[in-house]
């Protein structure tokens, strides 16, 4: 009978189960999927984040659990903010990371402009030119160290023999000297990595741009203020931002060239609270306030890097992520 | 009307749509002017930044009696070079250690980092699961933590955990400094493989780790190259972490070692510390000579997301 | 009558024999007696493991380790020795301390012990028997070695940091020797800059030769961080006076003192550049070391001397020399063998070797020690023989407790002087901050 034919039972369509709705389940396996990464963030940099910040309410030694550490209340800040070395330390901090990163955008951006012409072996100008980025920091201190010693510094003694000066420059000893020698090797540092990526930037800007405006008679100086620079400002405020991040948390420069000397002049942040907590009187509480403290003028000057630099976005016509 | 700009009329080769290989402007530059404007200036660039590597170099082949007198011994170059200071370093230190210690920590720390970084990218480009975006902004936010600013909780954190003096400190703590990096990097590679390989698989029931592991991972090798090369290369110049948590000199990085184990009191052997810097930098020169434009594209990925 | 057979006779021999191998093995003999007689006995099975600051003279590391393989040899317990640097040292130490593991024994400097006197192992027996063997403890052994009238360390040795100075150049400038007031001596330092040989004293976070002057400087004018009862007494007329002579010094120093850590003084002066600063004896063992390759060192180390440091307003001689106290912490597993090894290092068959192999790097802290050879060994060397009994100690006035290790570790004086002299804060100012810091320390 018809009926019975098309009442033939299909194979039944069961719900899925719980369990294999989960598998395909976005939530679910995002959860998963981002757990390795989520374990290490929280675990070794959003834990220890709240923990310093509790810390600087303490007066903890080196060793001491928070548990276990004395209540201090805001009495650290209460104290720094009347500390000349840390007031000199915060000045330190601003003056060098802002000197350096105007430095080294400009000498920067300069360079790439250099590279983007056309050049005979420019792939190897470029690893070349990479090469101070690449090695270590603190090596790379050592041998400055090296050149601007008081006594022995190549530069002096060039100087010298060719008659410019007449005794060794002071390098490191005197206050100001110092500040320009350490601004010096981070500029030498950090060039490279903008020059480069600068460059990449440079490289999307269409020469079509450039040979249009070069019909219309623009000069070179007008070319790079409006068309360079303005097709430039979303890598110059990404990479800035970098530059400025790396700059104010310095640490291992300064460690190795001066350790904060002479008398203070080059101590930055970083070092001062390395020195206090760790070295000299081993107050952790103390060097988690100086930490904490970082954080405000940090976040300032990146908010100030990014949208100061961050200008007609919309012009690229990319949308945001 | 007729004074059609010379653009428009431009040789077929122009209108080539990613590269250019046309004369473009080059006809307007003269050696002459690209010497003093371009060639002279990069020149003297080069040469600042070279020119450290250089004096590292003919320092750590010095003898010791030509290093301090600048006088009767010129410091450009030395006539009568020696390797009694690298192999001061190489054999009468623990160089070699501090050596097989950071390569092991970063090896094992960058590994570690881009499983985590690769999961995550993926999750957050693919899956796309509530509040997604949110949580990529959030490791953008990680970035901004430095370490000089968490090493001191981090140092009881360590304490508490067990793990002081041990390479286990360094090989967990790194990757937080290099997984939102690399995550942000893959995030961006991954995004230029089409859409459609997945859906496919997806049809054909494939689940998202095979999905992830057999197709995308293959397709973004380039990218997990260039990330894992950056890594290496910042657990490398990693400093304050190792100076913090390590306090035995047999489980140093090459970094904090060459710092520290050069002085006898109040004697430094200066040609040892710089033969000590040339030699901890090589490894790294020589791994970035192979790679590098991965390297470069490392870091003009990121900076481009 | 006895018999001469061969039984005998190979006895005999035997019983030669034997006296003539322990005639030989003099000092394992003695070694081995000591370690049957010593009160203690090292745990079974024990192990040390102990932590020093890096040899500034290489024979005195050499004679140490030959001390502590005699005391493996009399008592069968491994010794394993870490070097540091010196400015590690403190900071390793606390951290040991306060987690509870790490070497056995540290060795470290000034009042190290103070500043977790509750985590080490009290030593009063060890010392009672280094006292009453050998002629009685110095002064400042027994402030640096005692806390509340135990022995908790034992300084096994200082070193003496004195001026080193070039007798033909201050000849040149009109000086026979080192003046010995403080007057004279500026004199003498502005007579060698004018005469373009200038000296120099360290004033970047040199923790040895900068703190070593800064505190003479700082005492020689009476001024001082605390008082007896530990109460801030730095904001005075006396320390003004001690900045002002500062600052005149420094104007006659070479350029660049302020970034000099302890190893720039050593690198200048044996290369000529300066003729007078402040060291231990390692300048000259350098020179000695090197003299039969380099007739530039040679003539140094025929040209320099050392001279006691020059008495300020005070009216006594205000030296700061270094204290190396050894301290045993509490978690060690092994105590007795760690007190049995201090007490073996400073027995004299052991110590009177080490001080012969230090050249007189390092000072001894009991009386009876006066009498080695190493004193009279070479003239230059016989002035740091007393610098353990002349020193003043961490905390001037104070206690040598934990606040006068913390401010040592802070650099609290040598910021204050070097601010001040490389004109970043005026007198007044750099007073008032280090006020403001030692207060904080002292609360």
């Amino acid at each position: 009978m018809p009926e019975a034919v098309i009442r033939e039972p299909a194979a039944a369509i069961t719900a899925p189960s719980l369990w294999s709705r989960l598998k395909v389940n976005r939530d679910w396996l995002g959860a998963w999927f981002m757990l390795p990464a989520a374990a290490f963030l929280v675990l070794f940099l959003a834990y220890p984040l709240a923990l310093g910040i509790a810390y600087s309410f303490t007066d903890a030694r080196i060793g001491q659990d928070i548990w276990s550490a004395p209540w201090a209340g805001i009495d650290n800040y209460l104290w720094l903010i009347e500390d000349d070395p840390f007031l000199l330390a915060v000045f330190n901090t601003l003056f060098y990371t802002f000197v350096a990163s105007v430095l080294k955008f400009a000498i920067g951006l300069y360079l790439a402009i250099l590279l983007n012409n056309h050049l005979p072996f420019r792939a190897i100008i470029r690893a070349i030119v990479l090469v101070p980025f690449i090695v270590p920091t603190v090596l790379s201190a050592i041998a400055f160290w090296w050149i601007f010693d008081p006594q022995f510094s190549i530069v002096s003694w060039s100087l010298r023999q060719m008659g410019v000066i007449s005794t060794n420059i002071d390098f490191l000893g005197d206050p100001w000297n110092a500040r320009w020698s350490v601004i010096f090797a981070n500029v030498w540092r950090g060039v490279p990595f903008i020059a480069i990526t600068l460059l990449a930037g440079l490289q999307t800007v269409p020469p079509s741009l450039y040979e249009a405006a070069t019909i219309d008679g623009a000069s070179r100086w007008q070319m790079f203020r409006y068309i360079t620079y303005p097709l430039l400002t979303p890598i110059i405020a990404v990479v800035m931002t970098f530059s400025v991040l790396f700059t104010f948390t310095d640490f291992q420069l300064i460690k190795v060239l001066t350790n904060g000397g002479p008398a203070g002049a080059t101590e930055l942040m970083a070092t001062l609270s390395f020195n206090r907590a760790i070295l000299g009187g081993q107050r952790i509480g103390e060097g988690a306030a100086i930490s904490t403290a970082m954080i405000p003028f940090l976040l300032a000057c990146i908010l100030i890097s990014w949208f100061g630099l961050q200008r007609r976005k919309w012009q690229q016509g990319e949308a945001n992520d | 009307m007729t004074d059609v700009p010379k653009i428009l009329h431009a040789p077929p080769s122009a209108a080539a749509p990613l590269t250019d290989e046309s004369e473009g402007m080059r006809y307007l530059e003269r050696l002459p002017r690209k010497l003093v404007t371009v060639y002279l200036p990069l020149g003297i660039i080069i040469l600042v930044l070279l020119f450290p590597f250089y004096w590292m170099t003919v320092t750590a082949i010095k003898p010791k009696e030509h290093l301090l007198d600048l006088d009767s011994h010129s410091p450009f170059y030395t006539l009568s070079p020696t390797l009694d200071h690298i192999v001061d370093l190489l054999f009468k230190t623990d160089y070699p250690l501090w050596l097989w210690n950071t390569m092991m920590i970063s090896v094992v720390a960058t590994v570690l980092a881009l499983l985590a970084s690769v999961f995550a990218a993926y999750a957050i480009v693919r899956i796309r699961y509530r509040g997604a975006q949110w949580v990529g902004g959030l490791i953008f936010l990680a970035y901004l933590v430095p370490p000089s600013i968490l090493f001191i909780p981090l140092s009881t954190v360590i304490f508490e955990y067990g793990l002081f003096d041990t390479p286990f400190a360094l090989i967990l703590t790194y990757p937080t400094i290099l997984i939102p990096f690399s995550t942000w990097l893959l995030m961006g590679y991954f995004k230029t493989i089409p859409y459609e390989l997945e859906e496919c698989a997806l049809i054909d029931g494939a689940s998202r780790w095979q999905i992830l592991w057999k197709i995308v991972l293959p397709l973004a090798v380039p990218g997990l190259i260039s990330a894992g090369i950056f890594c290496l290369t910042l657990c490398w110049n990693e400093f304050i972490y190792a100076l913090t948590f390590i306090n035995s000199t047999q489980h140093k990085t090459v970094p904090v070692a060459i710092v520290t184990a050069f002085t006898d009191g109040d004697q430094y052997r200066w040609g040892s510390l710089m033969a000590g810097a040339l030699v901890g930098s090589l490894p790294l020169v020589i791994l970035y000579s192979f790679f590098v434009e991965h390297y470069v594209s490392a870091m003009t990925g990121a900076v481009k997301e | 009558m006895k018999h001469l057979n061969r039984r005998s006779v190979l006895k005999g021999a035997a019983a030669a024999g034997a006296v003539g191998a322990l005639s030989q093995t003099g000092l394992m003999d003695f070694a081995r007696a000591w370690a049957q007689a010593a009160p203690w006995k090292p745990e079974k099975g024990a192990k040390l493991q102990l932590l020093r600051w890096k040899r500034f003279v290489q024979s005195e590391e050499d004679a140490f380790m030959a001390l502590v393989a005699a005391y493996t040899k009399a008592t069968g317990v491994q010794v394993s020795v870490l070097n540091e640097s010196l400015d590690d040292v403190q900071p390793k130490a606390s951290v040991a301390a306060n987690t509870g593991q790490g070497p056995d024994l540290f060795w470290g400097l000034y009042s190290l012990p103070h500043l977790f006197p509750t985590k080490i192992v009290e030593v009063t027996d060890v010392a009672t028997y280094l006292g009453k063997k050998y002629g009685g403890w110095v002064e400042s052994a027994e402030t640096y070695g005692k806390a509340g009238g135990k022995w908790i360390a034992i300084p096994i040795g200082y070193n003496g940091n004195v001026i080193n100075y070039r007798q033909s150049m201050i000849e040149a400038a009109g000086h026979k020797e080192v003046p010995k007031d403080t007057a004279a001596f500026l004199d003498l330092m502005k007579a060698l800059k004018g005469k373009n040989t200038p000296g120099g004293f360290a004033l970047g976070r040199a923790s040895g030769d900068g703190n070593a002057w800064v505190h003479w400087c700082l005492w020689a004018f009476g001024g001082n961080v605390v008082d007896a009862k530990d109460k801030v007494i730095i904001n005075s007329p006396e320390t003004a006076k001690a900045l002002e002579y500062a600052q005149a010094l420094y104007a006659n120093f070479i350029p660049g003192t302020a970034s000099w850590n302890d190893a720039f003084n050593n690198k200048a002066f044996l290369a000529g550049e300066i003729t007078l600063t402040n060291n231990g004896v390692s300048i000259y063992a350098s020179a000695k070391a090197g003299a039969d390759k380099d007739p530039k060192m040679k003539e140094i180390m025929s040209d320099m001397n050392h001279s006691l440091w020059p008495v300020g307003p005070v009216g006594k001689p205000t030296e700061f020399h270094v204290a190396y106290p050894m301290m045993i912490m509490r978690y060690t597993k092994f105590p007795q063998a760690a007190k049995a090894f201090m007490a073996f290092a400073l027995e004299a068959e052991n110590y009177d070797k080490w001080l012969v192999g230090s050249v007189a790097y390092i000072t001894h802290p009991l009386n009876a020690y006066d009498k080695n050879p190493v004193w009279t060994s070479d003239p230059k060397l016989t002035i740091v023989r007393d610098c353990a009994k002349r020193t003043l100690t961490a905390g001037g006035l104070g206690s040598v407790g934990e606040r006068a290790a913390s401010a040592l570790a802070d650099f609290l004086v040598l910021d204050m002087f070097a601010s001040v002299c490389t004109g970043r804060t005026t007198v007044k100012d750099a007073v008032a901050v280090a006020e403001r810091q030692a207060k904080r320390i002292y609360r």
